[in-house]
């Protein structure tokens, strides 16, 4: 074992330590819910991570699969009566499914039309949950959607949920540190450094990117089922294209191509709005100028560049 | 056959405006290669600048329209200066952010100033419509179309007969050989974003009396404008046109024989189906690649 | 000059040519890149490549390594058939090659670069990374240390850990050429690996060249620097204008009056 994957398995226990002393320490419902959602956003700012931070492919439509996840889930347990478990797995396949369908042709592209697809693929899913309305319930969203339950032990209650979402969130950071700190990883990170050396070095950049794509899909999948299980209500308002450009800030606040950074984006900017009182109607301004601001000044992130600049001005 | 002609008609007008919109991405992407997110927001804040100047500063509408569109050029070149310039790895992925969140910004800016509600504006003339076979064709679509034609002649003739117009392109095909003949690369790309949003204003205004506006409107319309883009070839103003109509067209009919809910759905999945089959464009010559 | 073991084996193999250019064409738009151009690389060789900028060197070993495929022609390599095969396939089966203008990855350190190199020739997949089994793990600690074992050949070793951008533009030159060896190929095309070296560093990168063959690598190698191309080459091919001018021993192409006029002549005077 090399001593920065050391480094990381003794990162990865400290926070597993924090997760648990959390649980134990906050006894406010409203603050397990906050960590519910950060933990949440974590999963999603992960997958997106992996996709744009380390292979450098953009999506502006990942909103798509994290409501592919919540509303498959929702349908299945509100009309057909399914058990939230027994429609995990559909929910996951339909996005796993829908990501290789559009990801074959759409990873083909690249930079400013890859952007485009993403986000052209995203508003016909948003317009879909919108208009089927019969299943999804519209824009007035879909409601009744039944919570997690293992045997008798309803997980919504107490902090049963925060548990079981902060364990999706340690298995995901260690998944996607072993898949990063590997092979696979490596081929990732050649694409996003130069797609014709990846190629000519041997990477199949096509397969890789798909899969990497589909990861992420079936991440964002999961948040959602997460998300739809949670709060038991759905609109198609959650999944639209100002909710893909918040999963994109998160990478970005959060710096790309760095796994730690993906829990501070999204702890951040899950925070933010619980602390900045009227956030509402100030988001869009926030989280543009944080886009801009930390893409000109802080491309490493903010985490990353507020260092630099910390031991720039310590040695000058 | 009245109701076809129906359609097309409100096609038409829609599509002309699509066609401006798209002018303004072919124009910067002509120039600088480059694709602003956040050309759809520069349309709304030409609709509500224009609005607000007209029916609430009561100024002549001349003179507003000139002012609006000339305040949105005016934002084009402050968002070159401060936010495109400043970059300092100007790769796809960074600008993409950065238009992505210039686009977010300046439709919170938006909001704060107009609120959430749609705005609208009379007409800018009251003739009478006139009567196709039965169809009513509106004065404002008539005027909506000849304002398009000439823009594109205009912009044609710009960077076919002018100097300046044909060192942009020289400056976009080599970034190196437009500054070793003396051609001031970064003023072209600052004045290419600056006619761009000043195309994109222009779209803004033409519409304010044949559609609500609100601050959410950039979105969908940035989007149709660079579907129409895409269908007419990127980088091609007449192009552009084309791809405008076609997609007025297209949707229109589309909303009126089959359902209007996913009237917007037939843009995207018209630019889908571009991107795939044929990025270049149904007019555009195919790319080549040299690496 | 020449390892006279080498030539031996030359001799064994009966000269079978591991690559074969069998009329290439490509054009960009209007421009005639290649017309027509066949050519054969022998086991074991190393074979120049020279002509005027724009002679279409470089087009030929986008057409070899599959970054885009012929007009028309047919390339053999191995004597199968490979001009429609992705490039991915194309290097599993062992072509490597570097770039004119570097194409390191800059955002890996040296170390990473060299690993990510021997892509073709490790095996860990998703699923294997994500269960990190103990044959990934041992795949993945004699990737380390081929890594690091190439990077002393090229003498970088002890700049293992760096960022590769932060290396001198000489050493990232042998960096590349490491990451290509990584993949351990039958063929190396380097393209242009002297320029922008110091007539020392090019000194070594011929020894270096030579150091590579003799472990039987054929090589063919697009170089401006005339003197090392002409030292360490055994056949020399002359392109000019998309077609082939010349070809024969370095004796042969110095004293080859069509290429003087054309390419040599030139080129001395501008020195």
């Amino acid at each position: 074992m090399t001593q920065s994957s050391l480094h990381e398995t003794v990162r990865i226990g400290l926070l597993t330590g924090a997760v648990a002393a959390a649980g134990i320490l906050f006894d406010n419902a409203y603050h397990i819910q906050v960590l519910v959602f950060i933990g949440i956003n974590t999963i999603l700012t992960l997958g997106l991570n992996l996709l744009m931070g380390y292979t450098g492919q953009i999506s502006l439509g990942h909103a798509a699969f994290y409501g592919i996840g919540a509303y498959t889930s929702a349908i299945l347990t509100v009309h057909f009566q399914f058990s939230p478990w027994a429609a995990l797995f559909p929910s996951l396949g339909l996005a796993v499914l829908v990501a290789l369908i559009v990801g074959i042709p759409t990873l083909k592209l690249s930079g400013y039309y890859l952007a485009m697809g993403t986000l052209g693929f995203g508003m016909i899913v948003f317009i879909v949950f919108r208009e089927l309305d019969f299943w999804t319930g519209g824009s007035s969203g879909l409601a009744g959607i039944p919570s997690l339950k293992i045997g008798s032990v309803d997980l919504m209650s107490g902090r049963n949920f925060y548990y079981l979402v902060w364990g999706a969130v340690l298995g995901t950071l260690v998944v996607s540190r072993r898949l990063i700190e590997s092979r696979v990883g490596r081929a990732l990170r050649s694409i996003h450094g130069s797609e014709h050396a990846a190629m000519a070095i041997g990477v199949n950049t096509q397969a890789y990117k798909l899969q990497v794509f589909v990861f992420s899909a079936f991440l964002a999948a999961l948040a959602g089922f997460l998300y739809a299980h949670c709060i038991g209500f759905i609109s198609p308002g959650s999944f639209d294209f100002m909710a893909s450009v918040r999963m994109v800030t998160m990478v970005v606040i959060g710096g790309m191509a760095s796994i730690w950074g993906a829990l501070l984006g999204a702890s951040l900017l899950t925070l933010l709005p619980e602390w900045l009182h009227a956030f509402a109607d100030y988001e869009m301004i926030v989280y543009g100028l944080i886009l801009m601001l930390v893409m000109i000044f802080l491309p490493q992130g903010l985490l990353r560049g507020l260092l630099d600049i910390y031991e720039r001005s310590r040695n000058a | 056959m009245q109701e076809l002609l129906q359609y097309i008609f409100s096609g038409l007008t829609n599509g002309a405006i699509y066609a401006v919109i798209a002018l303004g991405f072919s124009i910067l992407y002509g120039a600088t290669r480059l694709i602003n997110f956040a050309h759809g927001e520069f349309v709304m804040l030409g609709a509500l600048g224009l609005i607000t100047l007209w029916q609430g500063l009561k100024i002549p509408l001349a003179i507003a329209l000139v002012l609006a569109v000339l305040g949105v050029a005016l934002i084009g070149f402050l968002f070159e200066r401060l936010a495109i310039r400043t970059v300092s790895r100007p790769e796809p992925i960074v600008l993409i952010i950065i238009t992505v969140g210039a686009s977010i910004f300046l439709r919170g800016v938006g909001m704060l100033v107009w609120g959430k509600d749609a705005h609208s504006a009379p007409a800018f003339f009251s003739f009478a419509p006139i009567d196709v076979m039965g169809a009513k064709l509106l004065a404002q679509s008539i005027w909506i179309l000849v304002v398009v034609v000439a823009l594109t002649f205009a912009l044609h003739a710009f960077f076919k007969k002018t100097l300046v117009g044909k060192a942009m392109t020289a400056a976009s095909i080599s970034k190196k050989a437009a500054w070793l003949t003396g051609i001031p690369y970064e003023w072209m790309i600052l004045l290419a974003f600056v006619l761009s949003t000043a195309t994109g204003a222009v779209a803004g205004v033409i519409i304010t009396p044949i559609t609500m506006c609100s601050y959410d409107m950039g979105t969908l319309l940035g989007l149709k404008g660079f579907c129409s883009a895409m269908l007419g070839g990127l980088g091609s103003l007449w192009g552009a046109l084309a791809g405008g109509i076609v997609l007025g067209v297209l949707e229109s009919l589309g909303a009126g024989f089959l359902s209007s809910g996913y009237k917007d759905a037939i843009a995207f999945g018209l630019l889908l189906a571009i991107l795939y089959i044929r990025p270049s464009g149904i007019f555009g010559a195919k790319d080549l690649h040299r690496f | 000059m020449k390892d006279p073991e080498m030539l031996d084996r030359d001799g064994e193999d009966g000269g079978a040519p591991i690559l074969r250019i069998c009329g290439a064409s490509k054009a960009f738009g209007g421009v005639q890149a290649l017309e027509n151009v066949s050519f054969e690389v022998s086991q074991g060789m190393i074979l120049g490549m020279i002509g005027p900028n724009g002679a279409g060197k470089t087009t030929l070993f986008n057409l070899i390594s599959g970054l885009y495929p012929p007009d028309a022609g047919r390339i053999f390599f191995n004597e199968e058939e490979i001009q429609r095969l992705p490039t991915h396939q194309r290097v599993r089966m062992g072509i490597a090659r570097t770039f004119q203008n570097l194409a390191l990855f800059e955002n890996m350190n040296v170390l990473e670069n060299v690993m990510v190199g021997q892509h073709v020739r490790t095996r860990c997949g998703f699923w294997g990374a994500i269960a990190r089994t103990t044959g990934v793990r041992r795949e993945e600690a004699a990737c380390r240390e081929n890594a690091l074992a190439l990077l002393d050949m090229v003498g970088l070793v002890d700049q293992a850990l760096k960022p590769s951008a932060d290396l001198p533009f000489g050493w990232q030159r042998l960096l590349e050429i490491a990451r290509a060896l990584a993949s351990r190929p039958r063929v190396l095309l380097l393209d242009e690996p002297a320029s922008g070296l110091n007539a020392l560093e090019t000194g070594r990168l011929g020894d270096l060249i030579l150091a590579i063959r003799n472990q039987g690598i054929t090589i063919v190698l697009v170089e401006h620097d005339m003197s090392l191309t002409m030292s360490v080459s055994d056949r020399i091919i002359v392109l000019d204008q998309g077609r082939v001018l010349a070809s024969g021993t370095p004796e042969e192409i110095q004293t080859h009056s069509a290429v003087r006029t054309a390419y040599l002549g030139e080129h001395c005077e501008q020195r």
